[in-house]
């Protein structure tokens, strides 16, 4: 039972920030159709989604599900194929130029492999300092500084000093999660789209990372997109959970109900795979 | 970063240097040491190395050294400006190419290509046989259009395979602009494919710029080793025995390649840890222990006969502990392990003693397995649970003697009880009480540990999609076993048995020519455990067997596994970070923090009553995560 | 089999570029060297053989097009045009005697090598970390010598010192070609230095790429795999690493197929070897220009379809490319 989340809601009055409709992703296949066609693949089929001010939603799939594409979608780092995004009310479709980097001042990504989501050449500094300078204007080196040890705070990683100029491999998986955090706060932004933020990471790390989530989605009333493939964690983290299959969403609803009393048939057979000491005691 | 870190500190790479300083010194500044024109003639004609003629004289009476001086600076001049004007473009059309795609890339594909098979010799000797006048720049204009597009390639692929890198998409994410990322954040991690394609094009533009002087079409009127090379043919020096005349130019050639050659390796080396040879590698060979002999088949043979290493065995763990910063405050005594009696049936078959194995490191040794003891029962599923860094992946390495070096078993043992079972006939079942051997593993020879492996203790590794051999068909990954262990049994058993195997693990025995890619991922790991039980081991160690998996997927895999158990009755190793999974599954639960074991006794009474503080965080955790509801 | 499909289009595209490029180089370089070059022969060759070359190089008011169709058209019909150097012997009828020599001695060296040195690569890979290491830095080296400055070494060596080879041609002067053992002896006799030539210059590139493959490979899990699976070491070597080592080094012979060529031409000029590589030094000394052409040409479409060939091995060793679709 997790303990610590005691506010699902949030303060945010559960306003709808970003807002998918109809969301359709089709991709290029290898596979030639025809003499110049290619046969295409529906990776993202009709899904609809909200995301409000200070609630995580979580959006739960095996691999191949669309579930990350939904992220890159909603974060227009790829274009779509049919459907609308709204950011606060009004539809938006900057998947380049000014426009894009406007976009990312209010929604960021951070991704699943903290091992690769970082450039290996780059010490902490420059990563948290470029995202300022993009989304902060110019900015004295002084400035940058002071902001970057304050994110560096925000995402626990103390004494901030001390990281600032590491490199990512003097860190470790759980200690550059929370960099990719800070880099994606660096904007001060509304929406976090968090793409598997603790699958590759030790049980004992998860916990730690999720409650960071969990209070930054409180403080800076961030509206969260938790994309996870564990049921488990999606209960207990997250007001509502969407499950996702073949590219639908087969079933949507708050997460204790999702969970305990599941609609989907596919839903049914996630919770029965999942592995599960009680079942042994039971059976 | 300290400046050290740039100082070579390979052998190759330090001579690579020296010698390509020499060349530049001697072509900047070695006109200074001679009196002597290149190209005035002198009495002395076709004289050996003397002291007024420190490399002799060519048939005209010129000076070989002073044209040999001179002539470095043309060949590396040309050798320089092509290359450098080769590599902006193989820079350009790679990186520009791989990272934009689209249509442009599909056409600076096709032109990379045109340009990479069209042989470019013979298009640089028609190109300069036009040429109106031949300048040094111009012949290096014309090598380097010649000669670009094998880098071009080797770059592009880079860039696509960076592009894909989540670093990249993460700045895309963050909202970096293309140029910026394209500059800042790929090319700096293709730079050394830059520099070591930049070292190519100038050993192969100095090259080529000899071998068009040598052919005559190189700018005559200046000299270059090239068309000393060719004076000296045309002269027929070597039907003389002139030698001073054309072995200093070639060899000047030769060794500045191979030098450039020798810094290129570092380059790989940085890039490409498994290459790496010479001093740090073999410090941690040479610091054996005790069982090093025994370590590997490596270990054994090399001691014996100083050459025979199998390669395998010398690669450097990629797998090494993981040092997590900060994870534990320093100081803080461990708590002491936690063992329980066990209560499982079947007679001992693996005993592991006080076992220890170290990583001897820069600074300090890192003891990935420190003191631990279990004993694996027959027919008994035993699940080792731990994090990264834990020492899991060494302790089976160490089970199924597959440690790399550096790695190396300081202390303790592992013993194997063999049953006399009648083989190879007939399933065997958990508990035989039959006579039983004891076999020390980590003395095995070679030979002893061949028969051993497969026959006695199988293993299905983490990802099958790796673990399978790619390009040949599952059939023939069956029978190559088959073949080995079962040197008597003829092919049409041994394609039976393999169609046998696939239908217990429920794949279409037709599958058996499918090659892997043909393959699911699930259908994958169903064939790497079809393999496993091919020759019924009484062990079967099962590193992460359904990590890669789906969590369906998953279900019906150890479904699998546990229906096979019941059928074949082998004992299973079971490794994985899963806690929730483990306890579900095993009989018997070993817990592991960094090296060392702290948990392990019945798995359900580790779960209902966790003793040690470790266990409890991790159950503690995954509840909080709702893995247990 | 669209895997091999798309490649052939590919060399066909390729082919067609090469043809192209042939027709356009003397017509786009600068300086105009065409009518330098028709300038300079005025006089020294016959008026018809004048018009002929000056059409050949577009010399004439035709339009590009116009001159481009007729030369594909004379391609299609076998017609290289006149050499200038024998006039006016076609360049055809000189390239096909020259091609033969060439393949014989640059096609069966070039398979030598491979085998030799991909072999070669293998075993270093393996003992890794013994003294074999050394042999590296040798390699290297080997690698780095100009082909045609081997050749004069070993000429000084082998021919002018110790007399044990012939120093030029491709056979004994005065004995006629045909199927007899006289000639067919003489033959590889005078083949041989040339050959050792090229295989030294040419083998120790295998073994590195080779052997760096290899050692890349032999950290994979199938080797570890096969190693498990108490498997005879030769058998993991052969059947699982260097099984797979190799397919980059098929992909990778266009890449060094080039250097080879390119380095055995040269060694055919130190021993007067009668083959294309020699032809076209003669052409280059008698600014032949039509036979300079006419060899780049037929060059090109050799390394062509020896790539091709090298696909369709690839295509046999990686299961991979045979899936349909």
């Amino acid at each position: 039972m997790s303990s610590d989340v005691t506010d699902p809601v949030g303060p945010g009055n559960g306003r709808v920030v970003l807002e998918a409709r109809n969301l359709v992703k089709d991709f290029r296949t290898n596979k030639r159709a025809g003499v110049f066609g290619r046969e295409y693949f529906r990776a993202v089929d009709d899904v609809s989604l909200e995301l409000r001010a200070g609630q995580v939603t979580a959006l739960v799939g095996q691999s191949g599900s669309g579930k990350s594409t939904v992220g890159r979608l909603l974060a227009q780092l790829v274009p779509l194929t049919s459907g609308e995004i709204l950011l606060n009310g009004a539809p938006v479709a900057a998947t380049r130029g000014r426009a894009f980097i406007r976009y990312t001042g209010t929604v960021q990504m951070t991704l699943q492999d903290p091992f690769a989501s970082l450039n290996p050449l780059h010490r902490v500094s420059y990563t948290l300092g470029r995202a300022l300078r993009i989304h902060g204007g110019p900015m004295s080196a002084d400035d940058v500084t002071e902001r970057s040890l304050a994110l560096l705070r925000k995402v626990e990683l103390g004494p901030a000093e001390l990281y600032l100029h590491r490199f990512p491999h003097e860190l470790s998986g759980g200690e550059r999660q929370r960099i990719s955090f800070a880099r994606a706060l660096a904007a001060e932004p509304k929406v976090l789209l968090a793409d598997e933020p603790v699958s590759m990471l030790d049980v004992t790390i998860r916990k730690g990372m999720l409650d960071l989530l969990d209070q930054l989605r409180r403080t800076e009333e961030l509206a969260v997109l938790y994309i996870t493939h564990d049921l488990g964690s999606a209960r207990a983290y997250s007001a509502e959970t969407l499950v996702m299959y073949h590219g639908k969403v087969v079933e949507r609803g708050p997460s204790d109900q999702v969970i305990h009393d599941p609609a989907h048939e596919y839903t049914r057979r996630l919770l029965a795979a999942a592995p599960n000491p009680r079942r042994r005691l039971a059976g | 970063m300290r400046l050290s870190r740039f100082l070579p500190t390979s052998g190759k790479v330090r001579a690579g240097l020296i010698i390509a300083v020499f060349f530049v010194l001697l072509a900047v500044f070695g006109p200074l040491l001679t009196s002597y024109s290149p190209q005035a003639s002198g009495t002395d004609l076709l004289q050996p190395p003397s002291g007024t003629h420190w490399l002799g004289t060519t048939q005209t009476g010129q000076d070989v050294f002073a044209q040999f001086v001179y002539g470095a600076r043309i060949s590396l001049g040309v050798g320089l400006v092509a290359g450098i004007l080769s590599q902006i473009v193989s820079v350009l059309v790679g990186v520009i190419g791989g990272y934009f795609r689209g249509l442009s890339d599909d056409l600076l594909y096709i032109l990379t290509a045109v340009f990479l098979v069209v042989p470019g010799m013979p298009l640089l000797i028609v190109l300069t046989g036009y040429l109106p006048s031949r300048g040094m720049v111009s012949v290096a204009f014309v090598i380097a259009i010649t000669s670009w597009a094998g880098s071009a390639r080797v770059l592009r692929a880079q860039t696509m395979s960076l592009r894909r890198r989540e670093f990249v998409e993460a700045a895309r994410a963050t909202g970096e602009s293309r140029t910026r990322i394209v500059f800042s954040e790929i090319m700096p991690n293709a730079l050394p494919l830059i520099a070591s394609g930049f070292l190519f094009s100038v050993i192969g533009a100095v090259l080529a710029e000899a071998g068009l002087s040598f052919l005559g079409l190189g700018s005559l009127t200046t000299t270059s080793w090239g068309s000393m090379l060719y004076f000296a043919q045309s002269a027929q020096a070597f039907l003389y025995g002139a030698w001073w005349w054309f072995v200093p130019p070639g060899l000047a050639i030769a060794v500045l390649g191979a030098g450039l050659a020798l810094i290129n390796f570092g380059i790989d080396e940085y890039s490409n840890p498994r290459l790496r040879t010479g001093r740090s590698r073999a410090r941690a060979v040479r610091s054996r222990g005790p069982h090093a002999a025994a370590l590997s088949t490596a270990g054994a043979s090399a001691a014996a006969s100083g050459a025979e290493t199998p390669g395998v065995a010398t690669i450097l763990h990629d797998d090494a502990p993981d040092e997590t910063v900060g994870s534990v405050p320093a100081g803080a005594a461990p708590a002491p392990p936690q063992i329980r009696e066990l209560d499982v049936p079947g007679k001992p078959i693996i005993e592991v003693r006080h076992l220890k194995v170290d990583y001897p490191g820069a600074d300090q040794v890192v003891h990935a397995v420190d003191d631990v003891s279990i004993t694996l029962h027959r027919g008994e599923l035993l699940g080792l649970a731990g994090e990264s860094g834990s020492g899991k992946s060494t302790l089976t390495n160490a089970i199924t003697r597959l440690l790399r070096n550096p790695a190396q078993v300081t202390g303790g043992s592992i013993t194997y009880h063999r049953s006399a079972r009648g083989r190879p006939s007939g399933p065997t079942t958990g508990g035989s009480e039959a006579e039983v051997e004891a076999i020390d593993l980590l003395g095995l020879s070679t030979e002893e540990l061949r028969a051993y492996r497969w026959d006695e203790l199988a293993i299905v590794f983490q990802s099958a999609m790796n673990a399978l051999n790619a390009v040949t068909s599952v059939g023939a990954q069956f029978d190559d076993v088959l073949r080995v262990h079962r040197p008597t049994m003829p092919a049409r058993e041994r394609e039976a048995l393999a169609r046998t195997m696939l239908e217990k693990v429920g794949i279409d025995p037709g599958r058996v020519s499918a090659y892997p890619h043909e393959l699911s991922g699930g259908m994958k790991q169903r064939v790497a455990i079809a393999i496993a039980l091919v020759l019924e081991p009484d062990v079967i160690v099962m590193d992460e067997p359904t990590t890669a998996l789906d969590l369906l997927i998953q279900r019906e895999v150890l479904d699998q596994v546990m229906a096979l158990r019941d059928e074949y009755g082998f004992a299973i190793i079971f490794t994985t970070h899963d806690l929730s999974l483990l306890l579900e599954v095993s009989d018997s639960i070993a817990v592991m923090q960094r090296g060392r074991l702290v948990e392990y006794g019945p798995a359900l009474e580790v779960y209902a009553e966790p003793r040690h503080p470790y266990t409890r965080a991790l159950l503690a955790s995954l509840a909080d995560m709702g893995a247990l509801v | 089999m669209k895997y091999l499909l798309r490649k052939v289009m590919l060399y066909v595209f390729i082919a067609w570029a090469a043809l192209t490029m042939n027709f356009l180089i003397p017509r786009l370089m600068p300086g105009d060297p065409v009518a330098l070059l028709v300038e300079r022969l005025q006089g020294r060759i016959d008026p018809a053989a004048m018009e002929a070359i000056a059409e050949s190089y577009g010399l004439t008011d035709a339009p590009l097009l116009q001159q481009y169709r007729d030369y594909l058209a004379s391609l299609a019909a076998g017609d290289l045009g006149l050499s200038i150097g024998f006039f006016p012997v076609p360049v055809s009828e000189i390239v096909m005697g020259a091609l033969p020599w060439t393949i014989g001695l640059v096609g069966i060296t070039t398979v030598i090598s491979f085998l030799v040195g991909t072999g070669l690569g293998v075993v270093l890979a393996w003992r890794r970390g013994s003294w074999t290491d050394h042999l590296l830095p040798a390699l290297t080296f080997l690698n780095a010598v100009p082909y045609f400055w081997m050749a004069l070494i070993l000429v000084l060596v082998l021919s002018v010192n110790l007399g044990w080879f012939p120093v030029s041609q491709a056979y004994e002067p005065g004995l006629t070609p045909g199927w007899d053992w006289e000639f067919i002896s003489s033959v590889l006799y005078h083949a041989f230095l040339p050959a050792v030539t090229i295989i030294l210059a040419s083998f120790a590139g295998w073994v590195l790429s080779m052997r760096n493959m290899t050692v890349t490979v032999l950290g994979e899990d199938y080797v570890t795999m096969a190693e498990a699976k108490g498997l005879p070491k030769r058998m993991v070597l052969v059947n699982y690493a260097a099984r797979n080592a190799i397919l980059p080094s098929v992909t990778g012979f266009a890449l060094s197929l080039g250097a080879v060529v390119g380095g055995s031409m040269l060694t055919e000029v130190i021993f007067n070897y009668p083959g294309v590589g020699y032809t076209l030094f003669e052409a280059v000394q008698n600014q032949d220009f039509p036979l300079m052409q006419g060899l780049f040409l037929i060059i090109s479409l050799a390394v062509i379809v020896a790539n091709l060939v090298a696909d369709v091995i690839y295509v046999f060793l990686d299961p991979r490319t045979r899936q349909e679709g």
